[in-house]
């Protein structure tokens, strides 16, 4: 293998790990909030991560650079999204799931 | 247990008493700031790539519509309703089909038949010819999209206001 393939390698297990991170972190948590904590970083970090491995893909080419492109503006995009959703769910009075309530959830 | 679901019937009350969609957050307007002028360049990039390519008109009219949607989720839907117009919506939806049928049938008039675009004799016709009307398209779909966006919102407050 040569070093290349080793790094497309190494980032496309790291976005899929942190993509499956994403999703049990969507399924597992309780409420809107932690749900919105758990997926949008994770999942940030996962399409970042295959994102950078198709660009290295590809080499000096117009589509890479495409490829970064997309990085860069779903770093910038999703952590947004993700403060838009939990601001709304704030606003709509969606009270935070706490351990001390209890057997609520 | 009975005393936080009356909480929530208060709460429930009380936003529903000044329903507002719009939460302003100097997040979300930075962002839609920076980001809109890519996503629509982008949108009249998929419009024009659909004649030799993946894209077209209708891919290209959503992402150009997103940019509405981004607008009015960052700086409130009703004050972008009042700023867009819903007559100028209308026109620019009618103006789009009627550019449409009007290429259409020019070519009729020039002598070939329906969208035949070789009948207007330009160098690579049919090339440009799918390059305006996938344009038109884009147009009609963004003017559609933000239309059902701006009707959704109406009908937040209890059912059909119209």
């Amino acid at each position: 293998m040569t070093p290349r393939e080793i790094a497309v390698l190494a980032l496309v297990a790291g976005g899929a790990f942190f993509a499956f991170v994403a999703a049990v972190g969507l399924l597992r948590l309780p409420d809107v909030y932690t749900r919105t904590h758990g997926a949008s970083k994770s999942d940030t970090l996962g399409a970042g991560l295959a994102l950078a491995a198709v660009a290295i893909t590809f080499g000096f080419d117009l589509s890479s650079v495409k490829a970064a492109l997309l990085v860069l503006f779903m770093f910038i995009t999703n952590p947004t999204a993700a403060h838009a959703i939990a601001r709304a769910a704030e606003d709509q009075g969606i009270e935070p799931w706490t351990t001390d309530e209890g057997d609520s959830e | 247990m009975s005393e936080s679901t009356s909480e929530a019937d208060l709460e429930a009350a009380e936003t529903a008493d000044d329903l507002q969609s719009y939460v302003e957050s100097p997040i979300i307007m930075a962002t839609v700031r920076v980001v809109s002028p890519f996503v629509f360049t982008y949108g009249l990039y998929l419009m024009f790539h659909g004649a030799d390519s993946s894209g077209g008109g209708f891919q290209g009219g959503v992402v150009v519509a997103t940019v509405m949607l981004m607008l009015g989720i960052a700086f409130g839907i009703d004050p972008l309703r009042e700023w867009v117009g819903e007559a100028t919506l209308v026109l620019v939806v009618a103006g789009g089909v009627a550019a449409f049928v009007a290429i259409g049938v020019g070519t009729v008039v020039a002598g070939g038949g329906f969208l035949d675009y070789s009948a207007y004799g330009i160098h690579h016709a049919s090339k440009y010819g799918i390059e305006v009307v996938e344009l038109f398209i884009g147009v009609i779909v963004a003017g559609t999209i933000t239309g059902l966006f701006f009707a959704i919102d109406a009908g937040k407050d209890g059912g059909d206001n119209e």
